[in-house]
């Protein structure tokens, strides 16, 4: 076997690291692999900043143990050495330097993100001085998202909400706050492109919100495993400006309030 | 050397995974429970013996093809590429993958198959878990569609029903599904209910004829008579041609007064006379109160006619018929229209057309213009689309906090 079991783990962090780099880089084969695109603004670049920090700090880690794996195996090797075997009984000093130094990183990530985390799940933004009320109710269902707007009176529940399977459509440039609700199992909302996820649990219900700056059409996609379907789980957002959002509103409400219909011609 | 076992737990695993590929490809599955309605129905004189069965299978098979092969059955002068186009089966048909153009197929049993089965006969893997459970397509009705009681619905009303899904039931919305696969399965669900509509009437025709225990569909497989084989394409014919005329059929709806406000409060309130009234009679099923908890015993007709001929579940069939794997039949329930949940659609017109025609396959009866006006319907639409909103419905929700705020415009 010679040096295989070393080789082999000195490959991982090697390994490891290179299919970072190369999806990072967008290189052949691995083109848009890394993070979707980022149309949230401001406070979901925090989110992207706090991921690549946390990736950072654990990457060196995993770099720094497979390295010692490595330098372990390597050294030690049984049919490369002819020194006999020595056990103690562990060194005090190394056990409380490796709880220390992780809890304190631990301590300060939770100090460091405190505002990005309030910002996406404690200080729904405001209107008026009061929680702006969500222009839609999303609820998840095996396997489905079923839309509500509040429609013109801005109420949901009312006789004038409009609804849709699926199909959300949202202005840009503007604090969108979304109503989430489970009516079957866990399922989890799952907003990539503007960063937002949130685990949507029967029974309760809670709020999302983001801002995003471009239009087009992105993904919404579960991402709690709910059943044999979660796979296809999946919604699709269209983002637009404010006046075709209106527009597209309106249309969709027109669809809803059909109340007459010709048969074909011809009989 | 631990490499060698690595090496030996690989080959091993390979070789399991070779042999699961090779499982035969699935069948369209006997229509069991019918058959033996049918048996019973000729007062125990008839039993059907396995050739009969077979013959039963292969007239089918050369018809409609296999899952896996299907085809559009001949029949003659019937234009069946009104209703089925071959070449959108195939995307539909078969195993789950992609064919050479990279285009995806065997959608049905990507999407459907696991819950309404392989045969179209509501009888997936997942079936005994849902409530209501799928819709068994081989009795050719279909309950929320735009034509009367008695037709086919149209291609249109069951791309509806897949691109909306059916709230209040498992179905869930297609909608992201590219335009030609929503048609390919649109087209898969009509030749699944075809093809079991046809082994349905066989099997009547069967019973209803003189036939004994040796006479065969086809007298001579070797040398067929050009009768029988008319006679047997005569019986396809029928039924594809009702669904050619389903796409004609659709009942025209007069558009919706327009109301002031208090004629709109008059609409409702005439509705609702109409609702609880003996004319229309809603309430008698739906519940003076619209709790749909009026009737509670009934079946709809996909269980009837098995375990509860005479309307009255029947203990000793119900053991019969789940033996050979029909499901623990449940009551149907009259929709509780306070729960805002339209599963045949929340259109104007969606409602409208539920009562005006009625809903197939169900108590829900249909009403003729002679007994409801356009105008009276429009009154009980009215009405119904109004009671999710009744205070009573569900008062927590218009009255939660986070929603009373009016965001300003």
């Amino acid at each position: 076997m010679g040096r295989f079991w070393s080789l082999l783990f000195l490959s991982v962090p090697i390994v490891g690291v290179l299919v970072f780099v190369w999806a990072m880089a967008g290189w052949p084969g691995m083109e848009n692999h890394w993070l979707p695109a980022n149309i949230g603004g401001n406070e979901a670049l925090w989110i992207d900043r706090l991921f690549l920090f946390i990736l950072a700090l654990t990457g060196v880690i995993f770099v720094a143990t497979g390295l010692i794996f490595f330098w372990f195996l390597w050294v030690y090797d049984a049919e490369k050495t002819t020194q006999p075997v020595k056990y103690f009984h562990g060194s005090h000093t190394l056990e409380v330097v490796w709880s220390i130094i992780p809890a304190a990183t631990l301590l300060f990530i939770a100090i460091f993100q405190m505002k990005v985390w309030a910002n996406a799940k404690l200080e729904r933004p405001t209107q008026d001085g009061i929680p702006k009320a969500p222009i839609a109710e999303v609820t998840g269902r095996q396997f489905e998202w079923r839309i509500r707007y509040a429609g013109k009176d801005g109420i949901i529940g009312t006789q004038d909400d409009i609804l849709k399977v699926n199909d959300l459509h949202l202005p840009i440039n503007e604090d969108i706050v979304l109503k989430i609700k489970s009516q079957d199992v866990l399922h989890s909302f799952f907003l990539p492109h503007v960063r937002v996820k949130q685990d949507v649990v029967p029974g309760m219900q809670q709020f999302v919100w983001f801002k995003a700056n471009r239009t087009g059409k992105y993904d919404i996609v579960c991402a709690e495993l709910c059943g044999w379907g979660h796979y296809k789980m999946r919604g699709r957002m269209t983002l637009q400006k404010r006046a075709d959002f209106d527009k597209w509103l309106e249309q969709a409400w027109q669809e809803q309030e059909v109340a007459s219909f010709a048969p074909p011609a011809g009989e | 050397m631990n490499l060698r076992w690595i090496m030996m737990l690989l080959v091993l695993g390979c070789g399991l995974f070779a042999t699961g590929c090779g499982s035969p490809p699935p069948q369209f599955r006997r229509y069991v429970t019918f058959i033996r309605l049918v048996e019973k129905q000729a007062g125990g004189d008839l039993e059907l013996s396995d050739q009969q069965k077979q013959d039963l299978d292969e007239v089918l098979a050369a018809q409609f093809g296999t899952p896996n092969e299907p085809l559009v059955p001949n029949v003659g002068e019937v234009e069946i590429g009104k209703v089925l186009n071959i070449s959108k089966l195939k995307v539909a048909a078969g195993a789950v993958g992609s064919d050479a153009n990279d285009r995806a197929v065997g959608l049905y049993r990507e999407h459907c198959a696991h819950c309404h089965g392989v045969t179209g006969d509501g009888l997936g893997p997942t079936a005994a878990f849902l409530n209501p459970y799928p819709r068994d397509y081989r009795k050719g009705q279909f309950k929320f569609k735009s034509t009367p009681v008695g037709s086919k619905p149209t291609h249109e009303d069951l791309r509806r029903i897949i691109v909306d899904g059916i709230p209040g039931t498992a179905m869930p919305s297609f909608l992201l599904l590219p335009e030609n696969e929503i048609e390919a399965l649109v087209d898969y669900v009509k030749y699944l209910a075809i093809r079991g509509e046809v082994e349905r009437n066989l099997l009547n025709f069967w019973a209803s004829g003189d036939f004994d225990k040796d006479s065969r569909l086809i007298t001579d497989p070797a040398k067929p008579d050009p009768e029988q084989i008319a006679l047997l394409k005569g019986q396809t014919g029928d039924v594809v041609t009702k669904w050619i005329e389903a796409e004609a059929s659709s009942t025209g709806v007069s558009a919706r007064p327009t109301y002031t406000p208090e004629e709109f409060a008059k609409s409702k309130e005439a509705g609702r006379v109409l609702f609880q009234g003996t004319k229309a009679n809603c309430f008698s099923c739906h519940g003076i109160a619209a709790l749909g908890d009026g009737q509670l015993t009934g079946f709809d007709e996909w269980t009837k006619e098995f375990i509860a001929p005479t309307g009255v579940r029947n203990p000793e069939l119900v053991r019969e018929f789940t033996r050979l794997g029909m499901l623990e039949p449940r009551n149907i329930r009259p929709r509780n229209l306070r729960q805002g949940v339209f599963r045949g659609g929340r259109r104007p017109v969606d409602i409208f057309w539920r009562v005006r025609n009625g809903i197939e396959g169900t108590p829900m009866p249909g009403f003729k213009p002679e007994i409801l006006s356009d105008n009276d319907i429009w009154n009980i639409v009215n009405y119904v689309q109004s009671l999710p909103y009744e205070p009573i419905s569900d008062p927590r929700q218009a009255l939660d906090p986070v929603n009373v705020h009016v965001s300003a415009k």
